[in-house]
């Protein structure tokens, strides 16, 4: 069965000063449909990166991104901007945009401006998914900007389930100081992706904040290391900067 | 691993063999005697281990007995009327600590094996290190995996205590997998810097 997501030996150099810094190096994975992989990381680590590859939003310099069977790199702009929009939702705590005077429920009902909905269908779909993480009607209809932490995780969520897509990508996915809240906010997010079979790919710094996933994967230097060991994900010996002479194991 | 005759791994069995193990390593850089030895493996391995100096004797002889290192009788240094036994490596020391380097380590206790490994590795050792770090990594991840994850719902003291285990085990296990992999990347670092 074709994967939902794979990376087939996927390498990205980003320039630093005089030199090339290999991010990720020839990194391969899978994540099957309703399955959910976390990757552990320090920061700089190449999550971001790899999360980014993930989601069409960067493209690789050598290697393959494929969706549902599609080499996102050979996909016109528009089409990947379409699949970024629809089946792969992408969600990182530090991308959080509140609009002055933009109601919550109407924050979540806009990011469904193409899938061709009436602004009042968009309105309902976006207060059914709101009650599903646990915004009440009362939270709904206030400002985007008096939310607290937990509150605005939880309209993100929202926004990116609104879309049903298939693939929902986190980077850090909670940034929550209170840890029960914490603790919550990650049982919806499983629970929701699971009704849904949603698959989940999250990267974090935290091992706390992966609980519960399918597959866990560490990520150093580039390179990641998995608790699937064949078929899912082939470690490759890693090497920060590009070019350097490769060693096999 | 290609498979390994078990003549060759017994020097393996047992909770001391990561002791052994760098002991050897110490006795490849250079011959010594007991108290010698002990030193040299309290300043290697850091005040944590506690190293014991009988038990330093103790496991010279297990390793002489594998045919693994051989004494001498020689006179001391500042006293030639008296005498200690001082150890050396035989052939077969090299391909055993080789052999140890790649060999995988029981659950417990991994680090300290792998801490063991470190204090006393050869550069050629360095990709042998790797494996063994990658190896500890996931591992520490297979057991991240087994913990049951929280329903986010508790609220009663019981389930403030699952939560707060359910964290203990957490935190140990990302130090550990911290640690190593930020060892295979400062080896990493170091054959880039050697090629």
């Amino acid at each position: 069965m074709t994967p939902l997501l794979s990376f087939l030996n996927v390498s990205k150099r980003y320039p630093d000063g005089g030199r090339e810094i290999a991010v990720l190096d020839r990194v391969s994975l899978q994540v099957e449909a309703g399955s959910s992989v976390g990757i552990r990381g320090a920061r700089r680590s190449g999550k971001s990166t790899l999360l980014r590859l993930a989601a069409g939003i960067a493209l690789p310099d050598s290697g393959s991104v494929c969706f549902a069977g599609r080499d996102i790199a050979r996909m016109a702009g528009s089409e990947r901007g379409r699949l970024l929009r629809g089946e792969i939702a992408f969600m990182s705590a530090a991308d959080w945009r509140a609009t002055p005077g933009e109601s919550v429920v109407d924050h979540v009902a806009t990011s469904l401006g193409s899938e061709g909905l009436t602004m009042r269908e968009a309105r309902r779909r976006a207060m059914r998914v709101l009650d599903r993480v646990e915004i009440g009607a009362a939270c709904a209809e206030e400002s985007t900007t008096s939310l607290s932490l937990d509150e605005r995780a939880r309209v993100m969520l929202a926004r990116a389930l609104a879309r049903e897509p298939r693939l929902l990508i986190l980077d850090e996915p909670v940034l929550l100081p209170d840890l029960s809240e914490r603790d919550s906010f990650n049982a919806l997010l499983r629970a929701a992706a699971s009704e849904r079979d949603i698959a989940l790919l999250m990267a974090s710094e935290e091992m706390v904040a992966l609980q519960g996933v399918a597959v866990m994967m560490s990520l150093t230097d580039g390179e990641l290391v998995s608790t699937e060991p064949l078929g899912v994900v082939v470690p490759l010996p890693g090497r920060r900067r590009a070019g350097a002479e490769r060693s096999g194991q | 691993m290609a498979s390994v005759s078990p003549e060759k791994t017994r020097w393996m069995r047992g909770p001391s063999t990561p002791l052994r193990g760098a002991l050897l390593g110490l006795l490849l850089e250079r011959p010594g005697h007991g108290g010698d030895l002990a030193n040299r493996l309290a300043a290697r391995l850091g005040e944590t281990w506690r190293v014991d100096t009988n038990d330093v004797y103790r496991l010279l002889e297990q390793l002489e007995k594998t045919g693994l290192a051989v004494s001498r009788d020689e006179p001391k240094r500042n006293n030639h009327r008296r005498t200690h036994l001082v150890y050396y490596p035989t052939e077969e020391a090299s391909g055993a600590l080789t052999l140890w380097m790649e060999t995988l380590l029981p659950r417990e206790p991994v680090r300290l094996g792998l801490q063991a490994k470190l204090s006393v590795a050869r550069e050629e050792d360095a990709h042998r290190l790797l494996a063994a770090l990658r190896a500890y990594e996931r591992e520490c991840l297979m057991l991240a995996q087994l913990v049951s994850p929280t329903d986010g719902r508790g609220r009663s003291w019981t389930a403030l205590c699952l939560d707060c285990t359910r964290d203990a085990v957490y935190a140990q296990l990302e130090v550990e997998i911290t640690w190593a992999s930020r060892t295979r990347q400062r080896i990493n670092e170091f054959l880039e810097r050697s090629q």
